[in-house]
């Protein structure tokens, strides 16, 4: 099969490494190949972070830039961050959700406006916003915001793994109260990306 | 965890894992029967320590977080050298710290397998320096091993193992960042048995005393091993023909750089051959001449220094071969940082002449979102309360000598005290020369663990020497920065185990150093005052600012609500942006001119609150 690149971007302590490791058990689980690159750098919460998932005949855990099929953006700066780095007419899903960067209450400033920046950005078409925070919240945590953002990928029918083998994965992983948390968080996520695909 | 754990001490058929490359060196040292391991954290090599430290006790293997790098590799020899196979893994520059008795044990050899692992860190994403670790196998002489994917660090780290057995050598095992923190699909093998469960050393003398005397002998040995090694490399299976092409090209390629070149081979359907290099000292070197004869061009793709490259053409030129070969040395790849497949690519078109898409410049102008110290995290109080300290006295030309940890992040914008950074234990080491040398006061930082890693030996210079210098330890209670592992100042049970904690400020009244005081940095005004003490009176002080690291305290807590979070009252609050200009933690911003904290990153620590933060007590616990 021809390879399926995924990053996944956002802040640390949003669980983009979770959500990257979801996905690539999920992919193992149904027989196909799969590299993740887990960088960790200096800082354990609150600076950028950036998972890359290759599910099918990869060998190592970067992708060319030019060749995302998904970017999973859990914070709107660090999404265009990506977005304006790789040239691709990858499929965007974003979490609305801001964290504004030290850098930027150090000035007195407030958080950016980044509606309409991704059109500057050639090879972006489209780009799902969902509000994964809080739909994680009503699942029963804000920290299910990343199990939101796997639904939100099923139902766009793209990714190479399926909700089931996503199950199982989530099986292996949670258990008692932050795996139900975590079932309905992906439910949800699920149904937010249905609705928005019915809008447009 | 309870199924990760038994999975990897497992010896039956089991399922397809999919793990770390540094988790699945652990696994590999479970199947070496590996019965001691030792280690002092550092990234990218931490996830082996992470992972041994939960199933040591379960394949019957000790394991150890040891002191520092030198410690835990005297360790692991003596274990092998009675008779236990022992495995020592550590950072590409942790082996600086090592190197002195790793230079001997080459020396020595020895009994047991045994194998050192070096972590290195193209690109710097965690280090100081992207120091080429290949270099300490040819300084040492000894065998060397470099896996590119998890199941290679798994089957590489087992035939290590034998080879260091065999030719009674330590074998450095030598991955990289892109390496080590590549998760992927691994195949366990089956377990060795049998290994002897306690150690037994027999002596001689001549065998493990690097006397003058005896040194002189066991270098001329260590000579002749290097030599039958070479036969080795060229009938080992990690040394392979990848895929044949015409004739016209080939590449030689190992570690990372191998599986950029394999992904640009794919993408633009390259002619060519590979040959992948997996036993990197000596060098396969039949081979090596065979693969040269039969391509025309040979591209030789390695990153960081040109070593292979440099052994490769003597090679060529020693057996008269007239293919021509490309590399760093002739300028088509680049001797800094980590290779992708976009920049691998971008060399190999210079020299076959195929056509790359570049990739697009960043258009759009974004704040940048360098790493900060965590909420909650208490050397950011600290920090704040020291350099009010300093202002307040007035100290404007103070020097900070700062040393490797989560508080490195002081260097940052708002607190700006870090002004030296550049090896374990350094803080205190500058500290000494900027005490003789200047009439500037000196205030060091440095972490718990690094204190006790190198930073008593220049504690104990300054009081010997009479040098005034203000130490600060951060002491949250773990080396955090790595991933919070425990060291020698907290207790820290591998199952069914206690470990007596070592107390920092018992080591620093023991040396003689007078003025020692201990605060709660969550306590501002207390640490205020234990500054400003020290500040004032001219002498060797220390300072240990004890409080747990707040991620440590979230996972002790397993918490997954927070119980108390801090919220701002707009009625109180002047504005006055202090919490956001001075404090500056993560969870404080601006939004829509007003000072907010977000209650999914305030971490309940409340030093926001007290009013040496927010003078107008505006910050309160949100009900």
């Amino acid at each position: 099969m021809k390879t399926f690149n995924i990053i996944i971007t956002g802040v640390g302590g949003q669980g983009i490494i979770t959500a990257g490791t979801l996905i690539s058990e999920a992919a193992i689980k149904m027989g196909l190949n799969v590299v993740m690159s887990e960088i960790h750098g200096l800082s354990q919460r609150g600076g950028s972070v950036n998972v890359e998932v290759r599910i099918g005949n990869a060998y190592g855990p970067i992708s060319p830039r030019r060749k995302f099929d998904l970017v999973l953006g859990f914070e709107p700066i660090e999404t265009m961050r990506i977005l304006s780095t790789i040239n691709s007419d990858a499929r965007v899903i974003m979490n609305k959700e801001k964290i504004t960067p030290i850098s930027v209450s150090l000035k007195d400033a407030e958080y950016p406006d980044v509606n309409g920046m991704a059109l500057l950005i050639p090879g972006i078409k489209k780009i799902y916003e969902i509000d994964a925070g809080d739909i994680g919240n009503q699942a029963g945590s804000f920290r299910s915001a990343n199990t939101v953002m796997i639904g939100a990928v099923l139902s766009l029918g793209i990714l190479p793994v399926d909700e089931k083998s996503i199950i199982e994965a989530l099986n292996d992983r949670f258990s008692g109260k932050m795996l139900d948390i975590n079932l309905k968080a992906m439910k949800l996520g699920m149904e937010a990306m249905k609705k928005m695909d019915a809008s447009l | 965890m309870v199924k990760f754990d038994a999975n990897m001490v497992d010896n039956s058929e089991n399922e397809v894992l999919f793990l770390l490359s540094n988790e699945a060196i652990a696994r590999g040292a479970v199947e070496a029967g590996v019965r001691v391991a030792t280690t002092y954290p550092g990234t990218p090599s931490s996830e082996v320590g992470d992972t041994l430290s939960h199933i040591a006790g379960k394949s019957g293997m000790k394991f150890q977080f040891s002191i520092n790098e030198k410690v835990a590799i005297e360790t692991a020899f003596a274990a092998s050298i009675s008779g236990q196979r022992s495995m020592v893994f550590m950072k590409h520059v942790g082996l600086n710290v090592a190197s002195d008795p790793f230079m001997s044990i080459a020396y020595t050899g020895v009994r047991a397998g045994m194998v050192v692992m070096s972590a290195d860190d193209p690109s710097m994403y965690s280090s100081q320096s992207e120091q080429d670790n290949r270099h300490y196998a040819d300084l040492a002489h000894v065998p060397m091993i470099e896996p590119s994917n998890p199941q290679e660090a798994k089957d590489f780290l087992v035939l290590a193992f034998d080879l260091s057995e065999k030719f009674k050598l330590p074998v450095l095992f030598r991955t990289t960042t892109r390496v080590s923190h590549m998760r992927g699909a691994v195949t366990p093998g089956k377990i060795r048995e049998g290994q002897p469960d306690t150690g037994v050393f027999i002596r001689d003398i001549h065998e493990f005393v690097c006397l003058p005397s005896n040194s002189y002998t066991l270098k001329e040995k260590l000579i002749e091993k290097e030599h039958e090694l070479k036969k080795e490399s060229d009938i080992s299976p990690m040394n392979r023909i990848i895929r044949k092409g015409t004739g016209e090209y080939g590449i030689i390629a190992s570690g990372a750089a191998y599986n950029s070149v394999m992904d640009v081979i794919s993408e633009y359907d390259l002619d060519i051959s590979v040959l992948k290099l997996g036993f990197t000292n000596p060098l396969p070197e039949s081979a090596i001449v065979k693969f040269i004869s039969d391509n025309k061009k040979v591209i030789i793709i390695e990153e960081l220094d040109p070593y292979l490259e440099y052994k490769i053409r003597t090679i060529a030129q020693m057996n008269k071969l007239d293919s021509t070969i490309f590399g760093k040395l002739d300028g088509y790849f680049s001797e800094s940082h980590e290779f992708t497949p976009d920049t691998v690519a971008h060399s190999l078109s210079r020299i076959m002449g195929f056509a790359v898409q570049d990739v697009p410049e960043n258009k759009l102008v974004l704040p940048a979102r360098p790493p900060v110290l965590c909420p909650g995290c208490p050397h950011r109080a600290t920090y704040y309360a020291v350099k009010r300290a300093v202002k307040m006295m007035n100290k404007t030309d103070t020097i900070y000598a700062s040393d490797i940890g989560c508080y490195s992040l002081g260097l940052y914008d708002p607190y700006e005290e870090a002004d030296t950074m550049i090896s374990m234990g350094s803080s205190i080491g500058m500290a000494n020369g900027f005490a003789m040398s200047t009439k500037q006061k000196v205030i060091a930082f440095i972490g718990d663990s690094t204190f006790f890693h190198s930073g008593i030996p220049p504690l104990i210079n300054a009081v010997h020497n009479k040098l005034n210098m203000l130490v600060m330890v951060l002491d949250n209670g773990t080396t955090a920065m790595t991933g919070q592992q425990p060291n020698a100042g907290e207790n820290f049970s591998p199952p069914g185990d206690e470990l007596p904690p070592v107390s920092i400020e018992n080591i620093a009244r023991s040396i003689g150093v007078a003025d020692v005081q201990i605060v709660d940095p969550y306590d501002i005004k207390e640490t205020l005052k234990a500054v400003t003490k020290a500040l004032r009176e001219n002498t060797l002080s220390v300072i240990v600012a004890r409080r747990e690291c707040a991620i440590l305290r979230d996972k002790a807590m397993q918490k997954t609500h927070r119980v108390i979070t801090y919220t701002v009252n707009q009625d109180k609050c002047g504005k006055c942006m202090n919490c956001v200009e001075n404090f500056a933690c993560p969870a404080i911003s601006i939004e829509g001119g007003n000072i907010k904290i977000d209650s999914n990153i305030c971490d309940g620590c409340g030093v926001c609150a007290e009013p040496y933060v927010c003078p107008f007590k505006a910050i309160e616990v949100a009900q």
